[in-house]
């Protein structure tokens, strides 16, 4: 099959490798030069970093993407001169690769077999880790591509390894090898409840009418259009929630067995809930987020409020800061999750005010930030982004932020490695 | 004016029969599942109806039609492996289209000049 031929086409790029330096790490060109004598156990002058994160919500376009490519600077696209439909994004310094595109089996495959694209016997791990490898060693691959509209898997890409390499998909972390390949890994965790809820929007705002006549129709007549349409609109828009609860329960099992439990191995869980400062809150508007974090992570501090490892609850609202209803609510504490050490920071509520958030920010500790108000900044830059007023924004920001800091130490080791190793 | 009076009457119809597919931007392209439907290209662009929603026609019938085969397939048995992989099929289609709907609106003519030209005058940012 076309994707086993894939593999074998990785293309060493030793010889290009000074073509390629865009931050050289403070080697002059001298040394450049007498470098160049002696074997080099990687081709570039920057350490890939490995990034997994496990989402439910289709690849490289979500909002916790955009976040952390924005973090690093750039946009981020397609590669350039190629499919434009592929699910690879890379911009500067980030390239994300979809996991979906390990798919061994496509749609009509799976649907043949029986099997949801959850099964870990419908993608090809050996191929997975085989690639993720030879990116984190500087080597190109030509990897498959996976249409999500069509359902088939379609002519293989080039990809060259970037500074930083997000995979993100529903198993970054299933495959014990590709997990160790990972220098940090995430899973967004969203309660069934919040999901449905946030389903049930998005059909919401599709149903709204969707009409636009030109000059030649009477006012009567486009009315009449407008109407027929909407009643249209309605009819599916009760079908299609019936149809989300039900491909929700249809998927749960698959989705507990293969992919709920890679939440274990995470070192960092974004869990997004219902919040409980409404107590019949049923729109799913305010959101509990809690950020867990697992302790002794290399390269990782985790964020804490006031006093590292105690217990704190906070709610920022009184006389400094007004807040209107519901208010915000933050909550720190240490805490063991699937028999880890992890250290758990929560916020509870919505930022009304530019003021509520700065004033968070400014009492939260780890946060990695490279001047007073990064995230507020990071946050008002794409306030349009879904999350921009509640925990997810924020804890996205936060983890765009602390892989940065994972980056930049990685970096300085590696540089500081070469300059022991380097000749004088 | 007779033409387009008459042109407006049949694209009702059209509306009321497509009732159960989604939006109704092919009402200028001939229908892939029914070719006998002609179409009426009205000179001048006499009769537009556009859609505002911005889901591609194709992807959102491809939703619907998703729909419609996971729930044939789950009347007959609720926990066989056709039902399930008939409602992942609905999950990923539905996935792919709220995607599309977000590429369409982000189709800001000044943001992708700027994306593409991000030195000159209209696109610098500032950030001190």
């Amino acid at each position: 099959m076309a994707i086993s031929k894939v593999s074998a086409l990785g293309i060493h790029h030793e010889s290009f490798s000074f073509h390629m330096v865009l931050r050289p790490v403070g080697i002059s060109a001298s040394e450049g030069k007498s470098l160049r004598k002696f074997p080099v156990i990687s081709a570039l002058d920057w350490r890939t970093v490995v990034i997994g994160l496990a989402a439910d919500s289709g690849c490289g376009k979500s909002t916790f993407m955009r976040r952390l490519t924005s973090v690093f600077g750039g946009v981020a696209g397609p590669p350039k001169g190629g499919n434009p439909d592929s699910n690879t994004l890379i911009s500067d310094t980030t390239t994300v690769i979809c996991l979906d595109d390990y798919h061994s089996l496509d749609r009509h495959g799976r649907k043949e077999n029986g099997i949801t694209a959850l099964d870990p016997r419908a993608n090809n791990f050996d191929l997975m880790y085989e690639q993720v490898k030879s990116l984190k060693e500087g080597v190109s691959v030509v990897k498959p591509v996976y249409n999500h509209v069509t359902g088939r898997i379609e002519s293989p890409e080039l990809i060259e390894p970037p500074k930083i390499l997000v995979i993100e998909g529903l198993h970054p972390m299933y495959d014990p090898r590709v997990r160790e390949l990972l220098d940090f890994s995430i899973y967004l965790d969203i309660s069934s409840d919040v999901k449905f809820e946030w389903k049930s929007q998005v059909s919401l705002s599709l149903s709204l009418p969707s009409l636009s006549l030109s000059l030649s129709l009477s006012l009567s007549r486009s009315l009449l259009l407008w109407l027929l349409v909407w009643q249209r609109d309605m009819a599916e828009r009760g079908h299609s929630l019936e149809s989300i609860k039900a491909s929700i329960a249809a998927r749960k099992p698959d989705f507990d067995t293969y992919i709920d439990p890679q939440k274990q191995h995470a070192d960092a869980v974004i869990e997004v809930l219902p919040t409980q400062l409404i107590l019949d809150d049923n729109e799913g508007k305010i959101l509990r987020v809690r950020m867990v974090m697992k302790e002794g992570v290399k390269y990782f501090d985790p964020v804490y409020l006031f006093d590292e490892g105690s217990t704190i609850s906070w709610i920022p609202c009184g006389r400094k800061l007004t807040c209107s209803y519901p208010g915000i609510k933050l909550f720190y504490g240490p805490d063991t999750y699937y028999s880890s050490e992890v250290s758990v920071v929560e916020i509870d509520g919505e930022f009304e005010k530019l003021e509520e958030l700065i004033y968070v920010e400014s009492h939260l500790n780890n946060i990695s930030t490279k001047f007073y108000g990064e995230i507020t900044q990071q946050m008002l830059r794409h306030a349009d982004y879904l999350g921009s007023n509640n925990g997810t924004g924020l804890f996205q920001t936060v983890i765009g932020l602390k892989i940065r800091d994972l980056f930049e130490q990685i970096q300085a080791e590696a540089a500081s490695k070469q300059a022991i190793t380097s000749p004088k | 004016m007779a033409t387009t009076i008459a042109g407006v009457t049949l694209s009702t119809t059209r509306v009321v029969t497509k009732a159960d597919s989604a939006k109704t931007q092919a009402l200028r392209s001939p229908s892939l599942n029914h070719p006998w439907r002609r179409v009426h290209q009205f000179g001048g662009g006499h009769m537009y109806v556009g859609t505002m929603a911005a889901t591609p026609e194709s992807i959102s019938e491809k939703v619907t039609e998703s729909i419609k085969l996971a729930e044939e397939a789950c009347a007959e048995n609720p926990a066989s492996g056709e039902c399930i992989a008939a409602y992942d099929e609905v999950e990923e289609l539905s996935a792919a289209a709220s995607h599309a709907r977000q590429k369409m609106k982000e189709s800001d003519p000044l943001e992708t000049y700027c994306s593409d030209n991000p030195e000159t005058d209209e696109c610098r940012t500032y950030d001190n």
